[in-house]
């Protein structure tokens, strides 16, 4: 009776929770996920150069991610973001020295390494004032591969990166066919000062996890997906006096080495002439299984009545 | 030590504790995770929620808000919550087991291995600790079969059920299970398969209104299935459906009633919350779901073989038969045995489902410990030649699939294969199960019913 009424009341504990519902509209501030938030630290004036992310005013104007569209985004847009606390600040545009890139791992879930070496050479002699930059790495992904959003959410937790977004079709599980390209912002750590000049150079190493998506199908049984280049930016904020600064250069490749930044994953496919017979025999499985689970349910032995029992 | 109620109880418990613990431990220390990927989902969604956002701004959340609901102590209190809450769901599941079974008569090393058998399975402790809300549904599905099992009688002093009974002549029973019914299938929607067995076992000869059903004990059918259960002539459903106006009774239209006026209650209510975002991802998605990734479905390679066009109806149709007349079939044969029935009827959806993942499998382990006691299977070899073919047909498929999504081999003809085994080894072992069941229906006839009836005829 006891154990009955424990049962009893966890049930109607399970009943009041399922009955309210609708009385806690709570208005706690959400405040941990990266994609919704803006940063106050870098909300300055103009857009983009102080927005949160640099792509968000990309796709604020379009659906979906076409590279004409960006290369002209960045041109237009990036390019006039302009730089007060730095009077030359054409000078420390950083260069890339070297850049390399490899797929980690095997099969659908990979890492995307990439070793990015800057060489940062001011000139002349003007004082700078104090700043701290990050490395903006942005990567157009092709539509046969996806970034989970919540994937890098727990990276920047765990202090991988100092702040990711994916813009674009976050849907992570169609297949390709069905979906369309995303982009990933990933902002990484510099350090402090470094357009003063370093001796070693900067070296940053980006691993970023990837998912292949089901690609179309192919005569060859793999579909070969090419990563493009990524573009990536320095983005250093200045604090002088009351005033901050938000300074943003595009860094410009010295080489284009061929051989280690062009990355290729070759993904499983269908094949089209696997269509017929597996069709056909798919059917004709389920129908059987269908007709033996049938005809033994049939033919298994029946419930008696009580009342037969009763009779010798 | 002795192993009785008290101890198995206690260990589970305990067990279930020091996962979760566990749990913590490696999801903090190690880069794989111990928590299922699933629970994240449901943690922020309900983190949206607490923040009075829609818990749907969280892609892949699939499910109704309850669920992000009952979590919402996960941001204030704790975030394993949600593991504590479905742990506590998966031991109140051992406990209904036990409650069915002792309702049923079956003795207590019977009651207490069947127990056992769902509460030390480690696929299904593993379900609730990793943060799968699967037991939840367990649980409401095994407490309306106590619902339907325990009459009027058992819920006579609640006020509450006394004056609407006085006032409308309701039974508590087909109200507590009606309102589980209506609340689980809004909640998970495949437990939709049990609605006709549910309002069938809802027969006059069995329920009589102010009066708690007399339930077939576990020792009265041994000593049936003893004198010889292979004739052909008791109760078949068919019976009860010759005189078609027999069907339309008090106790089935309002169970039909209530049980769809809480569905559509909690429907229209997140449906006026969170719109078509609600409808689309916690019903439509799972209604037309067709997912062209493997899993351990027949249909997957299929999908993605013409993912690229739209299906036909015929082929919508070719693919839903098979499901839609093992269903029916099932439910013609075994409603009287009810447990027996529902089990059947899961093992089958989800082996003929166009998406299968390893958690459905959960929602007939949990039917599963409720047959055992009336099994004539031998455990040493025939039961364990059953668990051998199920699990090795999985791990087979597994193989391939670690081939084909760690490996990037392509494997699909090997892993479509696989699903096709594996649909071979669920069949096997179903009608292994079916042939060994020894049917037991879970009421006795009225025999007040059964001469009135009777009468009537004559």
């Amino acid at each position: 009776m006891a154990a009955h009424l424990r049962f009893q009341v966890c049930v109607y504990m399970m009943m009041f929770v399922a009955i309210v519902p609708f009385q806690l509209k709570l208005v706690q501030t959400f405040s941990s996920n990266v994609d919704y938030c803006s940063d106050p630290d870098t909300i300055i004036v103009s857009l983009p150069c102080s927005q949160r992310y640099l792509s968000e005013s990309y796709f604020e104007k379009h659906d979906s991610l076409l590279d004409l569209d960006f290369q002209g985004f960045l041109e237009h847009e990036l390019s006039l973001c302009s730089c007060d606390a730095l009077p030359d600040s054409a000078n420390y545009v950083p260069t890339i020295s070297t850049l390399q890139r490899h797929l980690l791992g095997e099969g659908s879930h990979r890492h995307l390494s990439t070793l990015i070496k800057f060489s940062v050479q001011p000139e002349g002699t003007s004082e700078i004032p104090a700043h701290s930059c990050q490395a903006v790495v942005v990567e157009r992904l092709p539509s046969g591969i996806f970034a989970d959003p919540f994937e890098l959410q727990h990276l920047v937790q765990r202090g991988v990166f100092i702040d990711a977004v994916v813009f674009g079709d976050t849907n992570l599980e169609l297949p390709s066919a069905l979906s369309n390209r995303s982009l990933v912002e990933v902002h990484m750590d510099v350090g402090q000062n470094i357009l003063l000049g370093n001796k070693k150079g900067l070296e940053i190493n980006l691993d970023l996890p990837l998912h292949a998506r089901y690609p179309p199908l192919d005569k060859s049984g793999y579909s070969g997906v090419e990563m493009g280049l990524p573009d990536i930016f320095m983005r250093c904020i200045t604090t002088e006096k009351t005033q901050r600064n938000n300074c943003i250069w595009i860094a410009e490749a010295e080489i284009a080495d061929a051989n280690t930044s062009h990355v290729v994953w070759s993904i499983p496919s269908g094949k089209n002439e696997h269509s017929g017979f597996v069709s056909s025999i798919t059917f004709a499985s389920a129908l059987l299984s269908t007709l033996i689970i049938v005809l033994s349910a049939i033919n298994s032995p029946r419930i008696h009545s009580t009342k037969d029992l009763k009779q010798p | 030590m002795k192993c009785d109620f008290s101890s198995v109880v206690i260990f589970s418990v305990v067990f279930r504790i020091v996962l979760i613990i566990y749990g913590e431990w490696q999801d903090t220390h190690m880069e794989v995770r111990y928590t299922d990927v699933d629970y994240l989902v449901f943690s922020d969604a309900s983190s949206l929620m607490a923040s009075g956002l829609s818990p749907y701004k969280r892609s892949t959340y699939r499910y109704s808000p309850l669920l992000a609901f009952i979590l919402l102590p996960n941001s204030f209190i704790h975030r394993s919550w949600g593991k504590f809450l479905f742990s506590a769901s998966d031991i109140l599941v051992g406990l209904f087991i036990r409650n069915i079974l002792k309702l049923r008569g079956v003795p207590e090393n019977l009651w207490l291995i069947s127990m056992g058998a769902w509460l030390f399975n480690p696929f299904t402790f593993t379900i609730g600790t990793r943060g799968n809300c699967e037991p939840i549904v367990c649980a409401i599905v095994l407490w309306i079969i106590i619902c339907i099992m325990n009459g009027y009688t058992e819920l006579d002093h609640s006020p509450w059920i006394h004056i609407t009974h006085n006032i409308m002549h309701l039974d508590g029973k087909v109200l507590q299970a009606a309102f589980w019914y209506g609340l689980v299938v809004h909640f998970r929607i495949y437990p939709i398969i049990y609605a006709l067995p549910l309002v069938l076992i809802l027969n006059p000869r069995n329920i009589q209104a102010g009066s708690k059903p007399s339930l077939q004990t576990w020792s009265g059918s041994q000593q049936k299935s003893n004198q010889g259960s292979n004739g052909k002539g008791g109760v078949s459903l068919f019976d009860s459906l010759l005189p078609l106006r027999s069907l339309l009774t008090r106790e089935r239209i309002l169970f039909g009633l209530l049980s769809a006026s809480v569905f559509f209650f909690w429907t229209y209510l997140f449906f006026y919350l969170y719109q078509w975002e609600f409808l689309n991802e916690a019903f439509l998605y799972h209604l037309t779901r067709t997912d062209p990734r493997h899993n351990f479905s027949i249909y997957f390679y299929h999908i993605y073989l013409h993912h690229e066009h739209e299906f036909s109806i015929l082929e919508k149709l070719v693919s839903f038969l098979p499901q839609l007349m093992v269903q029916l079939v099932l439910i013609f044969c075994y409603t009287q045995d009810l447990p027996f029935c529902l089990f059947a009827q899961t093992v089958a959806f989800v082996a003929f489902n166009k998406v299968i993942t390893a958690q459905y499998f959960v929602w007939f382990f949990c039917l599963l410990p409720l047959l055992l006691p009336w099994s004539n299977m031998n455990l040493r070899w025939e039961g364990l030649s059953c668990i051998f073919i199920w699990m090795g047909a999985q791990l087979h498929w597994l193989m391939w699939g670690y081939m084909l999504e760690f490996k990037g081999k392509n494997v699909f003809v090997q892993l479509w294969v696989a699903g096709l085994l594996f649909l071979a080894a669920n069949t096997w072992v179903l009608i292994r199960i079916m042939r060994q069941h020894n049917l037991s229906p879970i009421f006795i006839e009225s025999q007040k019913t059964s001469v009135k009836s009777a009468t009537k005829l004559h």
